[in-house]
């Protein structure tokens, strides 16, 4: 599949607010994007508004507080997408199809079952949560990823094994748990780890570092498929360098550290 | 009052036989806050209409008619000194200024107050504000970009008893803090910069100012007003309840003990998740030029926005208030057209269109509700369920009373009376000004906004090494994605001058702001301004304004700087009479033609010059220093403006040149302050001498807080050419160097990690939470 001819589905709904940025940053890896509001995709739309999930080849869950994040952050719109769509999406996973969440996304995509789906493509009910942060603060600060693919994932697909990534984080719920004791294990069994937060010398994070004191530094995971990912930093927000935080103390390039993970899942659809 | 035989509360109001006692008594007991000249001036238009008023008119001009809402102390200094500085790149002195960004695009700006409710309900009161700065700007068409918050309060370490019916600094900080963030982060707006200034002027009367950046594209730059005659106003957004009745005259009255019994009706609520629809709904239907104008409800609710809509057209207005959608049934007529609730916004349309449009906010779930047509009679008339309520002259309701008011002119500080104070070691006293409150690092509130959403943030608030939160003096951010032009924000006030010398003070406001836009790269381009006094109506309050605003329209005229948004907060007082430091907050908006360009505030590395931009004077008045260990009087820093221009143009040219590494403002604890900060953010040590300056004591040239000066840094192959630029206006003054701030001139040494220690803990000490 030509770049061009991918076409990416940024949805929203109320409080989604990292659209326009979302929607950017895969036209900047020469995508199509689309803003959709959930309503157009559920029939809720008047006719010229309405759209259909099967024809794009991505679905973009943005960030943003979704609903308010008035019940649990990103709750209510999963609850919306099971109840108007869910079968529609588990299809398009299921076709291996990618799928992204960022920050308020991956809240959702955790919501909705399709992360972690250790055993199955989409749970019924949610098998982990992300937690309010340690500090019990929103934390908007910069993070640094070390890429803990070993190759399963869709969005890593172009980043060396271990290279680390600058990706600044904005979020007061993103420690995730579970009730399941071998919950990191089994993600590290099954290649579902995609990031882990670091110190800039690659060792350990310790707080600010892991800005939210998620068990074993975990930043973002994959579904056992590798085409869903979520994440809590924030990947479009760094497409240039000059967004980063640091940047006029000197730079190599002018590549921003969240270009690769757009331009990964464009190599993926590639290959489709 | 008698009720009229209508199914629905409706009173006429008998003012035609009134006396003066009772027009006085009318004015009190409808919370008009209107004054016995002004009931006399309504009771002679009633006259000459033939009848008497309804309680919804007699409301509509308690609203029109306040201080809030047409700016009757202030009007006459403002158009005396601020008002007409023009320049060809303004495009709209509407709801929020509109200024050229590039050849397709504007960028609006705008700032206000929302001090009196924050005092009250300090969550509540900041949401609002950012929700009704939010709305100045959208209804511009613009998107906004960036918010900015510049806040006021008491010590927040404060101990002791307050006086009756006034909260501890450190519970509004909390919340207003709270507030900014949770509506800021919701809608998805950074908050890029702002300002905390502490001072126990503030603590009976906090200052909550909020300021809003958008862009828009020239081509659809939306009008506050409609169309012409035939057009169809349509009430947009959130339900209208009785939170926010009688806002505006709460603003236009000194708070009380009772504040906050008497006044909490007044404070509105916020629904920031409301907003964002709207916002998305309201880009839709003026992109697709679907409507002909678009305002916000702010103060004043309905009663202003449809005349002002109407009048500006040249038009008047029919409206059917019993359409006007509602939080719970039964609210009188009256308190529907003054409410303030929230997240609302009018807009006009062709009846052709409107259609069109509602189906747009359809589809974001967003209420809109057709309720009024414009006419081309130059009245407003209001109908419930076709019953007239309300007829009156527009000019007459708008127009609003002009005062001429007295004022006395302040006793600056002087030089004359100075008594410099007994001081500890440099040593002692650079890390004693770090740790003060208004020094100290603001990481606390900072990183608790999120200053990156929209992707556009180029240089942040904090600046240096990854989480290292080192202090910076302007934000900027690229509005435009795929374009390298920049926007830079930065607040200036220094509300200590202010009180001190008002002349002084509001210019050395403005040349703080624009040395902290030229210390990042960016070149001042507009300002906007919260002037934020005491009771217009005590002269002396009067005069620190009249003086304050004479001296930031000079120096604003003098560079060609329009100021083409601004907002006026008046009666700014304690219970008992405790007036705030008067404090003309700017926002000032630079542009950078390519962002690569930008500085900011951290020494980069070990071994480059560093100079000093500008001349110290002897001026310690009112200053850090002077404040912090009992100094008396002093002359306040002046501003030379010829000067003020030339350092920044050559500054701007040496950094477009690229030969400057590190650039900060001179401020607060003057170049000693100045040069520390740079080493906190950059992890660096500094050595100075300050031999090249000419004055006879050292601790003059340390602390002394001169206008139009910065430090910078410069690698020593540039330094030549960097001398060459600047001539005589930059000297050297020491190399970075070691981990040490080290001051040649009397061998003092203050180790970095002590630097780092007292800057960054003090607001997380009082606050909570960890620092690094």
């Amino acid at each position: 599949m030509r770049a061009e001819d991918v076409k990416v589905c940024v949805i929203r709904i109320e409080g989604t607010n990292c659209e326009d940025e979302m929607a950017n940053a895969f036209e900047m890896v020469g995508a199509q994007a689309e803003k959709v509001h959930l309503k157009q995709l559920i029939g809720q739309a008047p006719a010229g508004f309405r759209r259909s999930l099967e024809d794009y080849d991505v679905l973009a869950f943005p960030g943003g507080f979704s609903a308010g994040d008035y019940v649990r952050a990103g709750a209510i719109f999963a609850a919306r997408i099971k109840a108007g769509m869910g079968g529609e999406v588990k299809r398009f996973v299921e076709e291996g199809k990618p799928v992204l969440g960022v920050c308020n996304g991956f809240q959702i995509l955790v919501e909705l079952g399709l992360l972690p789906a250790i055993d199955e493509v989409m749970s019924d009910s949610p098998t982990a949560a992300l937690y309010t942060n340690d500090s019990g603060r929103f934390e908007c600060r910069p993070t640094v990823l070390r890429n803990e693919s070993r190759g399963k994932c869709a969005f890593n697909s172009l980043i060396p094994r271990g290279k680390l990534l600058a990706i600044p984080s904005a979020h007061a719920e993103g420690k995730l748990m579970s009730m399941d004791p071998d919950f990191v294990s089994k993600l590290e069994d099954n290649d579902q780890i995609a990031f882990r937060y670091v110190r800039p010398d690659g060792s350990g994070a310790d707080y600010p570092w892991n800005p939210n004191g998620s068990p074993s530094d975990i930043a973002g995971i994959c579904n056992p498929a590798g085409n869903v990912m979520g994440m809590m930093p924030h990947p479009e927000r760094v497409m240039t360098r000059f967004t980063h935080s640091d940047w006029t103390r000197g730079y190599d390039s002018e590549v921003g550290d969240g270009r690769i993970i757009f331009e990964s899942v464009m190599k993926y659809l590639e290959k489709k | 009052m008698v009720k009229r035989d209508v199914p629905f509360p409706l009173y006429d109001v008998d003012i035609l036989s009134a006396s003066d006692g009772q027009l006085e008594q009318i004015s009190a007991e409808m919370s008009l806050a209107l004054s016995l000249e002004e009931m006399k001036v309504i009771r002679d238009y009633f006259r000459s209409e033939g009848r008497n008023p309804t309680d919804v008119e007699l409301q509509s001009l308690g609203q029109a008619w306040s201080e809030h809402c047409c700016y009757k102390s202030s009007k006459p200094i403002l158009k005396e000194f601020v008002f007409g500085i023009d320049r060809g790149d303004v495009l709209s002195r509407g709801d929020a200024g509109v200024m050229v960004f590039d050849d397709d695009y504007g960028y609006a700006l705008r700032i206000e107050s929302h001090n009196h409710p924050s005092a009250i309900e300090p969550y509540g009161g900041a949401a609002t504000g950012i929700g009704g700065i939010l709305r100045d700007v959208v209804c511009m068409g613009a998107q906004p970009i960036g918010l900015a918050d510049p806040l006021c309060f008491g010590p927040i370490d404060r101990e002791g008893e307050l006086p009756p019916g006034i909260k501890h600094p450190r519970y509004l900080v909390s919340g207003v803090v709270s507030g900014i963030r949770d509506y800021g982060n919701r809608v998805g707006i950074p908050t890029i910069t702002g300002g905390f200034f502490f001072d126990e002027k503030y603590t009976g009367n906090c200052l909550v100012n909020v300021a809003c950046l958008g862009i828009v594209k020239r081509k659809d730059l939306a009008r506050n007003y409609a169309g012409g005659p035939g057009e169809v106003m349509i009430l947009i957004g959130g339900r209208t309840g009785r939170d926010g009745i009688h806002g505006v005259n709460f603003a236009s009255a000194d708070l009380t003990a009772t504040s906050d019994e008497d006044s909490r009706g007044a404070v509105q609520l916020g629904d920031p998740i409301t907003k964002e629809p709207v916002m998305h709904a309201c880009f839709e239907v003026n992109a697709r030029h679907l409507i002909t104008g678009m305002k916000d409800l702010g103060g004043g609710g309905l009663s202003c926005v449809v005349g002002e809509m109407a009048l500006d057209a040249g038009c008047g207005a029919d409206v059917d208030l019993e359409k006007v959608p509602l939080k719970e049934p039964g609210l009188a007529p009256w308190e529907i057209w003054v409410s303030e609730s929230q997240e609302r916004m009018m807009c006009t349309c062709k009846p052709e269109n409107v259609q069109a449009v509602l189906e747009i906010f359809e589809l974001w779930d967003v209420l809109a509700t057709p309720i009024a047509k414009t006419t081309d009679l130059k009245r407003t008339r209001l109908f419930w369920n076709g019953e007239p309520i309300f007829d009156m002259d527009l000019e007459f309701l708008t127009g609003g009373p002009v005062y001429n008011r007295p004022y006395t002119a302040p006793e600056p500080s002087s030089k004359a009376a100075e008594k410099f104070p007994e001081l500890p070691s440099d040593r002692e006293v650079i890390l004693s000004l770090l740790s003060d409150m208004n020094v100290a690092s603001k990481e606390w509130a900072i990183r608790q906004y999120d200053h990156e959403v929209r992707a556009g943030t180029a240089v942040h608030p904090l600046v240096g090494e990854m989480n290292r939160a080192g202090p910076g003096d302007a934000s900027v951010l690229m509005p435009v994605p795929g374009r390298m032009k920049g926007l830079a924000a930065a607040i200036g006030c220094n509300p200590w001058f202010t009180e001190a010398d008002p002349y002084r003070g509001g210019m050395a406001c403005i040349d703080e702001t624009c040395r902290n836009i030229v210390a990042v790269g960016a070149r001042p381009n507009a300002f906007t301004d919260c002037l934020n006094f005491g009771n217009p109506e005590k002269p002396e309050r009067l005069g620190e304004f009249r003086e304050a605003v004479r001296g930031l329209g000079e120096i604003a005229r003098e560079l060609g700087i329009p100021i083409p948004s601004g907002n006026v907060s008046l009666y700014n007082e304690a219970p008992g009479g405790h007036h705030i430091l008067p404090t003309p907050m700017i926002l000032g908006c630079g542009l950078i033609d390519d962002v690569r360009k930008a500085v900011t505030a951290d020494f980069k590395r070990l071994g480059s010059v560093i100079f000093l931009v500008g001349a110290t004077k002897d001026e310690m008045g009112a200053s850090l220093l002077f404040r912090k260990y009992g100094g008396v009087q002093g002359a306040v820093p002046g501003v030379d403006i010829p000067g003020l221009k030339r350092k920044m143009d050559s500054l701007l040219r040496a950094m477009d040149e690229r030969i400057v590494l590190s650039c900060h403002d001179c401020s607060d604890g003057g170049i000693a302050v100045a040069v520390a900060e740079m080493c906190i953010s950059g992890g660096i040590g500094a050595e100075i001498d300050l031999g090249g300056i000419d004055l006879p004591d050292v601790r003059r040239k340390l602390y002394s807080e001169s206008c139009s000066r910065w430090i910078a840094e410069v690698d020593g192959k540039d330094v030549i050419r960097f001398t060459e630029i600047m001539g005589s206006d930059a000297i050297p003054i020491g190399i970075t160097k070691g981990d040490c701030l080290r001051i040649k001139d009397n061998g003092t040494s203050v180790p970095l990690e002590d630097m780092v220690k007292a800057w960054n803990s003090p607001m997380w000490k009082v606050m909570g939470g960890a620092s690094e």
